[in-house]
């Protein structure tokens, strides 16, 4: 620093008492505890723009709805009517749309998540807020929209033939929900810092969620089309396989998930979480540049 | 607020030391050395990229601000005066030096809406509580930041509907409303009617009262003159000329003036003149521990 100071210039002395740096990121547990600060933001955000997303659409919130009603139906009439990939899988109807309905979340988590640092530039640039509540508001606003979702989900489960019995084992629904919301924050911060960094990425996670939906087993079993077991193993550690394999257990087939899919899925959820937010807290100042 | 600090020395509530900002932007100038380039260039061509050139939007900027003052920051289109309201709000980070503050700085700035979908009394809301305030003290503010902003009932339509003066005054108030002890203005207020002028130059001694510093980028000398006790006249991203706002603003315009006459070398030695006098200073850091040691504490004004 003191080669700074030319011989004629006058020199400042600020002394540090009561100053602090200016944009300089917190450490993490300062920064959890900011972010803690700005919960009314996060969920003041992510419930202003819940609806805003469908308000220029006659139907409006019908589409939270109607619009994995109408996927569930593509694939029904292609898997089940066409390719009859529904043979040996009981109630097929209930399997596809679990597998379309909560697919969905997850994949709407992982595209708004990856777009909410890039589209909530001009709040960036206008307020100082930790970043993180950006991805983690978007997370929120697609539980939100996914409540309606889910009720209509288990309706549809016990009205439509063959139906669902409705056992104490809903009650570990929840659960596995939890899980599936947590790995799905992890990931929105992964992919909220990857697409701020290298804008191309966004291209990427569309095609990315297709391959993942294709080896997630929404709408055909790995059962009946796999027989090594080695792939199978890998097959079934996909987190997503497991969410849904776990969902329609406890839903449709009355079964008690194994303890083994429970491991699974928490430490994909908290290794996703942690993952995801150290990543994001270490790229932190980087998030105001153009 | 800091009892322990000797009577004859200021408090300083915002200082930057020593700041640079480079990017690395696209130029569409064509690249010396043209055919060598062919690879290159041929890659260029199918990506869509252009060549990067390195862009220094500061080159070492040093300033201590103190509470009570309203500072304002003149110079050209491209002096680098919005990059340092930014640096200084923490909202990027420069390439280097440091910037350091009493409170959070609260940067009025004059990008477009926030968030275009929302109706403006929405963004309200959501720029207070994103500015830390709670939502009953939002609730609190609420109407004395519509009141503020007086653009009547358009405040519950989108603000996407909003011409560029409304927006620019809803921001300013939402901005005022968080009572901040540091507020960064970048040239926000040359876009309201007179009515909304006097309003908020009258909000403004308000928050400069409250014992918290004022920082207004303009490059139209004459409001920095009305506006500001002290101004600091940047060009190519250094200071120039650091003092009181009347003389600051005079020697820009007298500048400014040779600049548009076609004068360009009379105008060059007069900015060459006016670093040579000003000497600008540079700004030190002193840990507390230090506090005794015989440092030369440089008076201004």
């Amino acid at each position: 620093m003191s080669g700074d100071g030319l011989p004629w210039q006058q020199v400042e002395v600020v002394h540090l008492q009561g100053l602090h740096p200016v944009g300089r990121r917190p450490g993490l547990r300062e920064y959890v505890a900011q972010l803690w600060a700005r919960r009314h933001f996060v969920v003041a955000d992510s419930r202003a723009r819940v609806a805003s997303g469908t308000r220029q659409m006659i139907l409006g919130n019908a589409w939270l709805v109607l619009k994995p009603v109408l996927d569930g139906l593509v694939y029904f009439a292609i898997f089940g009517l066409i390719l009859k990939s529904g043979r040996g899988i009981d109630n097929f109807v209930g399997y596809l749309l679990i597998g379309v309905f909560m697919f969905q979340f997850t994949a709407r988590c992982l595209s708004v998540g990856a777009s909410s640092v890039s589209g909530g530039r001009t709040l960036i640039r206008s307020f100082l807020f930790p970043r993180a509540a950006l991805p983690v508001a978007a997370v929120l606003r697609e539980t939100l929209s996914m409540v309606p979702v889910v009720v209509s989900m288990l309706v549809l489960v016990v009205v439509v033939p063959p139906h669902a019995e409705v056992t104490w084992r809903w009650l570990l629904f929840p659960g596995v929900f939890t899980l599936q919301l947590v790995f799905n924050a992890g990931i929105a911060l992964l992919a909220a810092r990857l697409v701020a960094r290298v804008r191309d990425l966004s291209n990427l996670i569309g095609f990315f969620t297709r391959f993942w939906l294709y080896g997630s087993g929404v709408f055909f079993s790995f059962d009946s089309f796999v027989s090594d077991p080695t792939v199978l193993a890998v097959v079934k550690l996909n987190p997503m396989y497991v969410v849904l394999d776990m969902t329609r257990d406890v839903l449709l087939y009355g079964r008690t998930p194994e303890a083994g899919s429970w491991v699974v899925l928490a430490s994909w959820a908290l290794g996703a979480l942690l993952l995801g937010f150290v990543f994001f807290w270490r790229g932190e100042e980087t998030y105001g540049r153009e | 607020m800091d009892g322990s600090r000797p009577f004859w020395e200021k408090d300083v509530t915002v200082a930057v030391a020593n700041v640079h900002m480079h990017y690395r932007v696209p130029s569409t100038r064509a690249a010396p050395g043209g055919r060598a380039a062919g690879v290159g260039r041929a890659v260029r061509k199918v990506v869509g990229s252009q060549p990067k050139v390195l862009v220094r939007a500061l080159a070492g900027v040093s300033l201590a601000a103190y509470r009570g003052e309203s500072i304002g920051i003149i110079g050209t289109n491209g002096s680098g005066k919005s990059t340092l309201l930014r640096v200084i709000a923490g909202l990027e980070r420069p390439s280097r030096g440091e910037v350091v503050a009493e409170t959070s700085p609260v940067l009025l700035g004059v990008n477009a809406a926030l968030v275009p979908d929302l109706s403006g009394e929405q963004n309200v809301r959501l720029g207070c509580l994103a500015m830390g305030l709670s939502p009953e003290r939002t609730e609190e503010v609420l109407p004395d930041v519509v009141d503020l902003a007086g653009i009547g009932d358009a405040v519950y339509l989108p603000m996407r509907t909003y011409s560029s003066g409304m927006g620019a005054r809803l921001r300013f108030a939402i901005a005022a409303a968080a009572n901040p002890r540091i507020l960064l203005i970048d040239e926000a207020l040359s876009t309201g009617d007179a009515a909304f002028k006097e309003r908020s130059e009258r909000r403004m001694d308000e928050l400069r009262a409250n014992a918290g510093t004022v920082f207004i980028v303009n490059h139209a000398a004459q409001v920095i003159e009305e506006m500001c006790t002290r101004a600091i006249w940047l060009d190519r991203g250094r200071v120039v000329l650091d003092g009181p706002a009347e003389e600051t603003a005079r020697r820009y315009r007298l500048w400014a003036w040779k600049v548009s006459k076609g004068e360009q070398d009379a105008a060059d030695t007069l900015l060459k003149e006016t670093i040579a006098e000003s000497s600008p200073s540079s700004v030190k850091f002193a840990a507390t521990a230090q506090r005794g040691s015989p440092v030369r504490h440089a008076r201004r004004h």
